[in-house]
């Protein structure tokens, strides 16, 4: 039986009276992917601004390779890459140059830190541009420099909120085939998004989330299974069977 | 304890990197580096335009001759020979013209008959046309203006005077023009000595240059107020949060960043100054830089404290407006304060009243950097404070929750 890298116990979050997210628990296997899908504010950012310990949980406890995330955070961190939903980018600064300052940040040496750098603007096809100022670059573009900052510390587990939002279908390509290359070589992956296809097609295993609450959880054949032929069922359909189609507009 | 320096010194580089951060981030951007640098250089150049010249009146006198005799030309030319005055002629219509758009606020009009008037030793008139109350600068030109006139009054009367009694004795005008315009030129008959109470115009100065000055360097709460709102609009705090650096080390960071740009604009506006204005040698030049570096820190921190509060940049930017300019007018940053009264009493607590004293005391007095303790220990008691509360006020905002 594979090791359980990730496991969540319990994970609450609350702001003031509202509950954001409500005892949610999971396990994520290592060399997994595993999908957190949910309408908009069901609670997966939160979720993952937990895990990645920006967000102090009000309840519950989550380990990430064996490390508990309330008591041992500074450990806890150099295990994770945190790729965030809205760009985190100097734009002043070139790609290589926001890589290599986010590399010594999370502890490599300077020439480690660009040939890491360099390694990663190769994966995600940014390596001719990486002295032009990410300022000047397409929305794609800069979705991949943000995916390539959060590999820069080479992390075991690696949190994924929406990496393919608002960008064209080359790079969307180019994220897909660099996540599934990342977990071929080891790497857990945490993985949000809005997409069912992708889900479908990345996800070993889904979690479907709604009002904070975990919902359902599977892998895709098993929960097109619950609502029925799985080959003829698509993940979109169970998503909305299970959340419902009311809109869901966070403010 | 091999490790423990390590891991200290790996701290120290994340701090010193992210302070690197924000100068390659200013370097780049070439129009916030333009205006960085040119600011300090504009400030000097108001700072020479106002201060750099004689701090004594001066002033233009608006002068209308409808005359053009002897009397006329001899009032003006007076009138130009003195120091605090120079004279710009006019036509009449032009002069009223100047004065209805309020170009000038007084006009002197010689009108005519006044040589003649003079000539024969009969009381003589000028004409003043004013705007209004003519301005403080039309006063004293006026006044100045009246005191020539009765001048050249005397003199003729004294002339006329001299003509009818040496008569019989066959002087000659001509010989009595000639003494006359030797006892005039000979000197004042009353010598003058200043004597100033109070700051001279030297002290002046100073409190002026230590103002600007002071008032620069508190520029940089905002800048330093904006440092963690920018990161936290630009996503790259949380980012930050999750790699080994924690928030202290984010804070001493943008704390070192805020010393450090704002430093490099002081020295600018120092260099300027000492070198324009000689307000004294190395040692005044490393104590008054020290004294900046000192409210440097103070006032980065505070930025520091506002930031962390802030969710806004209008909310940054307008609590780092109102803190400025409270200590600007509370602090006596221009006008001195006494330590009596309630203006005294609020002074007190605002940073730059301390360390302006402290600057003064270097330039005016002759005191080393080592006498101003108690300014020193007041900004280093503020930075720290500062770095402390901007600590503790970061962990009630959602960014900095868990750190």
């Amino acid at each position: 039986m594979a090791e359980d890298f990730l496991q969540v116990e319990q994970l609450s979050k609350s702001f003031g009276a509202t509950t954001v997210v409500a005892e949610v628990s999971f396990r994520v296997q290592r060399q997994e992917i595993f999908g957190l899908l949910g309408p908009n504010g069901a609670g997966k950012t939160t979720t993952i601004r937990m895990l990645a310990t920006v967000l102090k949980p009000t309840a519950g406890e989550a380990f990430i390779g064996g490390h508990a995330l309330t008591t041992e955070g500074a450990a806890l961190r150099r295990l994770i890459g945190v790729c965030p939903q809205e760009l985190a980018l100097y734009p002043e600064l070139s790609a290589l140059d926001n890589l290599v300052f986010f590399g010594r940040m999370a502890g490599l040496s300077g020439r480690q830190a660009r040939a890491t750098a360099q390694e990663n603007l190769d994966v995600v096809g940014l390596l001719e541009v990486a002295g032009r100022r990410v300022e000047t670059f397409s929305g794609g573009m800069k979705r991949r420099v943000n995916l390539a900052i959060s590999l820069m510390n080479r992390p075991q587990l690696l949190f994924l909120d929406e990496p393919t939002v608002g960008i064209d279908p080359q790079s969307r390509n180019r994220i897909f085939e660099t996540v599934e290359g990342l977990r071929d070589e080891g790497m857990t992956i945490l993985y949000t998004t809005h997409y069912m296809e992708e889900a479908d097609r990345l996800c070993n295993r889904l979690g479907i989330m709604d009002q904070g609450r975990l919902i359902a959880l599977g892998s895709p054949q098993e929960l097109k299974a619950m609502i029925g032929d799985p080959d003829q069922v698509t993940l979109e359909q169970v998503f909305l069977e299970l959340t419902g189609r009311t809109l869901r507009d966070t403010v | 304890m091999r490790a423990v320096f390590a891991g200290v010194f790996a701290r120290l580089i994340r701090v010193g990197l992210l302070a690197t951060l924000e100068i390659r981030r200013m370097l780049v951007n070439r129009g916030e580096l333009a205006f960085g640098l040119a600011l300090p250089i504009v400030l000097f150049t108001l700072m020479y335009g106002a201060f750099g010249q004689d701090v004594a009146f001066r002033g233009v006198a608006q002068v209308v001759d409808l005359d053009g005799g002897v009397g006329a030309r001899a009032f003006v030319e007076r009138l130009d020979a003195l120091d605090e005055i120079s004279v710009r002629e006019r036509t009449f219509s032009d002069a009223e013209r100047a004065l209805e758009r309020s170009a000038i606020l007084l006009a002197i009009v010689i009108p005519d008959g006044f040589s003649e008037g003079l000539e024969r030793g009969e009381t003589v008139s000028l004409r003043l046309l004013q705007h209004g109350n003519g301005g403080d600068e039309g006063q004293v030109v006026a006044a100045l203006a009246r005191a020539v006139a009765l001048g050249l009054r005397r003199e003729a009367g004294l002339r006329t005077q001299l003509a009818t009694a040496l008569e019989e004795q066959e002087v000659t005008l001509e010989e009595i023009d000639a003494t006359l315009t030797e006892l005039r030129t000979a000197g004042p008959a009353v010598g003058v000595q200043l004597r100033t109470t109070g700051e001279s115009n030297d002290g002046f100065l100073v409190r002026m240059v230590a103002g600007l000055l002071v008032m620069f360097v508190m520029f940089s709460v905002t800048l330093s107020s904006q440092y963690l709102v920018e990161e936290r609009q630009l996503g790259t705090l949380e980012r930050l949060l999750t790699t080994r650096m924690n928030a202290l080390e984010l804070f001493l960071g943008k704390f070192l960043a805020g010393i450090a740009r704002g430093g490099v604009q002081s020295v600018l506006l120092l260099t300027l100054a000492f070198l324009t204005f000689r307000l004294g040698g190395v040692a005044e030049f490393g104590s008054m830089l020290l004294l900046t570096l000192f409210l440097l820190a103070a006032v980065s921190a505070i930025g520091l404290v506002i930031g962390a509060l802030a969710r806004t940049p209008d909310q940054a930017s307008w609590a780092a407006a109102f803190l400025t300019t409270y200590m600007a007018i509370f602090g006596g940053n221009f006008i001195e304060i006494s330590n009596e009264g309630v203006l005294g009493w609020i002074s007190q607590f605002t940073l730059n009243r301390h360390i302006m004293d402290a600057m003064i005391a270097v330039l005016s007095l002759g005191e080393s950097v080592g006498q101003q303790v108690g300014a020193i220990a007041l900004m280093l008691i503020t930075a720290l404070l500062g770095l402390i509360l901007a600590r503790w006020s970061f962990r009630f905002s959602a960014a900095g929750a868990v750190a």
